[in-house]
């Protein structure tokens, strides 16, 4: 058990944060749309009511899919693009999607490679491009719920200021859609740059997402 | 790798679907209206009160100076059947077959008619409130 927990803690913690800021963002949300309503001279409702409603499904879903498109694009951009000095880029010579051996795969994985690895063919070509696939599903699931859940919300706003309602597909070109996915994607690509960029110059010692403290700054794909 | 994932997918159609909406609220609000125009023709102003909420209440004795049972009654309201009943979190609108809307909202006691006698004024009705007979 205490293997098992280290082994896996930085997945563990990130899941612990998730689970506590999940359930404090429930509670503060579901503070924030009852002063809403009282405003509006309208009941407040219960937590549980809340939590399924969609004003707290459209405030999750707009954060997860920026961070899922972040991590989609990440990937896709890592490919292709490089960043001289920088532990979040591919060596300058090793762009595009390098070859089978430098990949293990074929005839070059090895017996600890993970079964599709050694595998030829659509079994191949799909365990090579999982990773961007199902981050690239993910994010597209999350901004659909997104705009459903973003929709329903909408449209009880327009209600409650006696307006009619819209459809999905009319909500999908309104401001608030795009205010809510735009503010979120901005953040994501600053978080991104900024981790390109800040690491070729700054370092944390002991970090695999740094470089090592005396690496020089034109060491590119270097890990600490 | 795929546990993961398909976990991720999971809660997201489970936000997704749960924000949905219930069914039983569309039936209610139904409900209410209904009885709301059954009484407003039946010149009952007092069954008709009883399904506004209370701020709609308040400020039909204060725009009319009258009690509620009394002005409800005098308003010029065109009822007809219920067209369209749409629902989302705690707000509702129902169109009538003649044209005007009536809005409500989900109150402790249930849902309650927050505007009734309402009509577009011109131009795109998404973009400005509806001209209500009487409303919160």
């Amino acid at each position: 058990m205490r293997r098992l927990v280290r082994d896996n803690g930085l997945g563990l913690f990130f899941l612990g944060l998730l689970l506590v800021t999940i359930v404090a963002q429930a509670l503060v949300g579901h503070a924030d749309f009852n002063h809403q309503q009282v405003a509006h001279h309208d009941d407040p409702i219960s937590l549980g009511r809340y939590v399924f409603s969609s004003d707290f499904g459209v405030d999750v879903l707009e954060n997860w899919q920026s961070e899922y498109l972040q991590f989609t694009l990440f990937i896709l951009a890592t490919i292709w693009l490089v960043q001289r000095g920088s532990p979040e880029s591919k060596e300058l010579d090793q762009v595009g999607r390098e070859s089978d051996e430098e990949q293990k795969v074929g005839e070059h994985a090895t017996e600890d490679s993970p079964r599709w690895a050694r595998a030829r063919g659509w079994r191949l070509t799909l365990y090579s491009n999982s990773l961007l696939t199902v981050m690239t599903a993910v994010w597209l699931a999350s901004w659909l719920v997104q705009s459903i859940t973003g929709h329903a919300a909408y449209n009880a706003e327009q209600f409650d200021h006696q307006e009619a309602s819209l459809s999905w597909g009319q909500y999908l070109g309104t401001s608030d859609f795009w205010n809510r996915t735009l503010q979120n994607w901005q953040s994501e690509f600053l978080a991104v740059g900024s981790m390109a960029v800040l690491s070729i110059y700054l370092r944390q010692r002991g970090s695999p997402e740094s470089k090592p403290v005396g690496a020089p700054h034109d060491a590119t794909g270097v890990e600490g | 790798m795929a546990r993961p994932a398909l976990g991720i997918a999971a809660a997201v159609l489970a936000i997704g679907t749960a924000a949905c909406g219930r069914s039983d609220d569309r039936a209610e609000v139904r409900s209410v209206t209904d009885g709301f125009l059954a009484a407003y023709a039946a010149d009952d102003g007092a069954a008709a009160c009883a399904r506004l909420s209370s701020h709609t209440v308040q400020a039909l004795e204060d725009q009319e100076q009258a009690p509620c049972s009394r002005a409800v009654t005098e308003l010029q309201l065109d009822v007809g059947d219920i067209a369209r009943v749409e629902v989302y979190v705690t707000n509702a609108k129902v169109d009538l077959t003649t044209g005007e809307s009536a809005y409500l909202s989900e109150e402790a006691a249930g849902w309650r008619l927050s505007a009734v006698g309402c009509r577009p004024e011109d131009g795109k009705p998404a973009d400005r409130p509806f001209e209500c007979e009487a409303e919160a």
